[in-house]
């Protein structure tokens, strides 16, 4: 309990430098908003013209397949503002030897690295995420659920997990390759399929998405417990794939410090 | 306080000959290289001690701060820092040291120092009052004054250097590691710095390990040297007797009047350098009083002091003893 405490004193640092840090650069929280609207707006442009002639997909309805939209939009959203900012550092600490600092703290080293920077003007596409759900329900004709709410806050829980530990994964390259810049922009490629539901894709693609880079636990899941329509199994089964996620890159994570050698100065 | 014993590590890396084709060849094909950077070296520091670590580029004194201070792994031998094997880095441990690099930073960058040392506080778990007390004595020390509430972008190499030096002492550590804390400085900002250092270390008690290019550094703050070269000891004792034994000549530096005649100069003593104001003789330690008889008598000698050979000097005859004495052993 006395540690919970610490760690939650630690995170109000952290958070506290991050705010102040973003007020030093206001133009960026009106610049970095206006670009998400924009790549949101024209991201939904191939969902257009996929449902133009087709009404139903894979069993999903334009309206549907814009609640998977909106967990993409909020997944992104997270990714952007809380996730990405402080991992993409990391990649500079190990390339520069400046994680030395890091590990020299008596604190847990991957805490320390995962809260160090929050950007929370760069998660606008929260409100955009909304946005696109207050559409699709209103097509759809009926709101969601109280228990599908409930569900999908669970799933929001566990797809946030996934997604952090996706990146602690992708992140802990670093420390085998000098530069990760590819790695991570094969992440972010990988990731923008989970717009779409993952029923739509088909054989090995679906088994990946749903198994290996679990984007269906992300957007595709989450969407059909808001839509009520999500099995009980399932809900489980996302939860439990999220903590075997977060077990899996911690131990990736710890190998891969054991690994570190720290620039020479 | 330090205990290091036989202490080992090891790098493979591959190594590749220059050129297109060996590029291409060591993509299928690499040979793998065994790199000695620590080759079995054992020393004690005690409790409040204040030791010079020296040693050529690449001798493997930052490899060894970095084991003691738990960031790497060695690969064979014993290492204690006050009764913890640092690799384990045990928080009690990580409380009790602290490594400072002159070439590496942990200021946050876009924001003022003074965030720094209240992130460290609560990582370190300084209780409050204790943070402001040792901030207070800090500021005056370094005479920060306003430093700490600029943006450390915004601040000299010397004040980021003065901030980090705060940064890492916030905790209070009892054992610090310092490399090349003084580099790219300015002469006057290294002398605040070794001033600081010295003075932390006599009001704390504070053990402390540095090494230096700068042998001034090493001159000022430490009574103690240890050498390494190419991973292994070559020297453990007192700078002086170091000096002594290297060099047992002393410098004699005259300011003259008028120019010596080359003749007058010869029966002086080894002549290190000579112009017309002032000219440098080398002698034996036994010879000096008797030297400087006979330069007051025969010299128009306006001024005259005695002086040990620079360290710099002294060092760069020691790498190449060790040089010397590992070709003849390959």
């Amino acid at each position: 309990m006395r540690k919970l405490g610490r760690y939650l004193r630690l995170l109000r640092v952290q958070v506290r430098s991050s705010v102040l840090l973003g007020l030093q650069y206001r133009a960026d929280f009106l610049i970095d908003g206006a670009i998400s609207l924009c790549w949101t707006t024209t991201a939904l442009v191939p969902l257009f013209v996929v449902f133009h002639d087709r009404p139903v997909i894979a069993g999903w309805k334009f309206a549907e397949a814009l609640v998977v939209v909106g967990w993409f939009t909020l997944l992104e959203a997270i990714l952007e503002g809380a996730i990405n900012p402080s991992l993409t550092a990391v990649v500079e600490h190990i390339r520069k030897g400046t994680l030395d600092f890091v590990l020299l703290k008596p604190a847990d080293a991957q805490f320390l690295v995962s809260t160090a920077r929050f950007e929370p003007w760069r998660s606008t596409n929260v409100l955009t995420a909304l946005a696109i759900w207050t559409v699709a329900f209103v097509r759809l004709g009926r709101g969601p659920s109280p228990v599908g709410v409930l569900a999908a806050l669970v799933l929001l829980g566990s797809a946030t997990l996934l997604l952090y530990s996706l990146w602690i994964l992708t992140v802990s390259a670093a420390f085998y390759v000098v530069k990760v810049d590819n790695l991570t922009n094969l992440f972010g490629s990988v990731f923008d399929a989970a717009r779409w539901p993952v029923q739509i894709f088909r054989g090995v693609l679906r088994w990946v998405f749903t198994l290996v880079v679990p984007l269906a636990l992300m957007t595709t899941y989450p969407a059909e417990a808001l839509l009520g329509r999500l099995s009980p199994l399932a809900l489980v089964g996302s939860v439990a794939g999220a903590g075997a996620f977060a077990w899996l890159s911690r131990r990736v994570w710890l190998g891969s410090l054991a690994r570190y050698s720290s620039a020479s100065s | 306080m330090v205990s290091v014993r036989a202490l080992r590590k090891h790098y493979t890396v591959h190594k590749r000959p220059p050129g297109l084709r060996a590029a291409f060849r060591s993509l299928f094909r690499r040979v793998p290289t065994l790199v000695k950077a620590v080759d079995g070296i054992s020393f004690e520091i005690a409790a409040g001690e204040r030791v010079g670590f020296l040693g050529p580029n690449g001798a493997g004194k930052t490899t060894t701060l970095k084991v003691l201070s738990g960031l790497l792994y060695p690969s064979s031998g014993e290492v204690r820092v006050d009764g913890h094997v640092p690799q384990h880095r045990e928080d009690v441990f990580l409380k009790k040291i602290m490594l400072v690099t002159g070439q590496k930073q942990q200021l946050l960058w876009d924001l003022p120092p003074s965030e720094t040392f209240a992130l460290n506080r609560a990582i370190y778990e300084v209780p409050e009052p204790e943070f402001r007390r040792r901030m207070a004595e800090l500021t005056e020390l370094l005479e920060l004054g306003d430093l700490v509430n600029k943006p450390t972008r915004s601040l000299s190499l010397g004040e980021r250097m003065k901030c980090e030096l705060a940064a890492a002492l916030v905790h209070g550590p009892k054992v610090l590691f310092l490399d090349e804390p003084t580099i790219g400085l300015d002469v006057s900002m290294q002398a605040t710095i070794r001033s600081f250092i010295r003075r932390y270390n006599e009001e704390t008690g504070a053990t402390l390990l540095l090494t230096s290019h700068y042998m001034d550094d090493v001159a000022a703050l430490c009574p103690r040297v240890i050498v390494i070269d190419k991973g292994t000891l070559s020297y453990d004792g007192g700078l002086d007797a170091l000096v002594r034994r290297m060099r047992p000549e002393k410098r004699v530096v005259l300011r003259l009047d008028r120019p010596a005649p080359a003749l007058a100069l010869e029966g002086l003593g080894k002549v290190v350098s000579a112009d017309a104001a002032q000219v440098v003789l080398q002698v034996r330690q036994d010879a000096v009083s008797l030297t400087v008889a006979r330069a007051l008598a025969t010299l128009s000698v306006r001024d005259l002091t005695v002086e040990d050979p620079p360290l710099e000097e002294v060092m760069s005859e020691l790498f190449a003893q060790n040089r010397v004495r590992a070709e003849t052993a390959a």
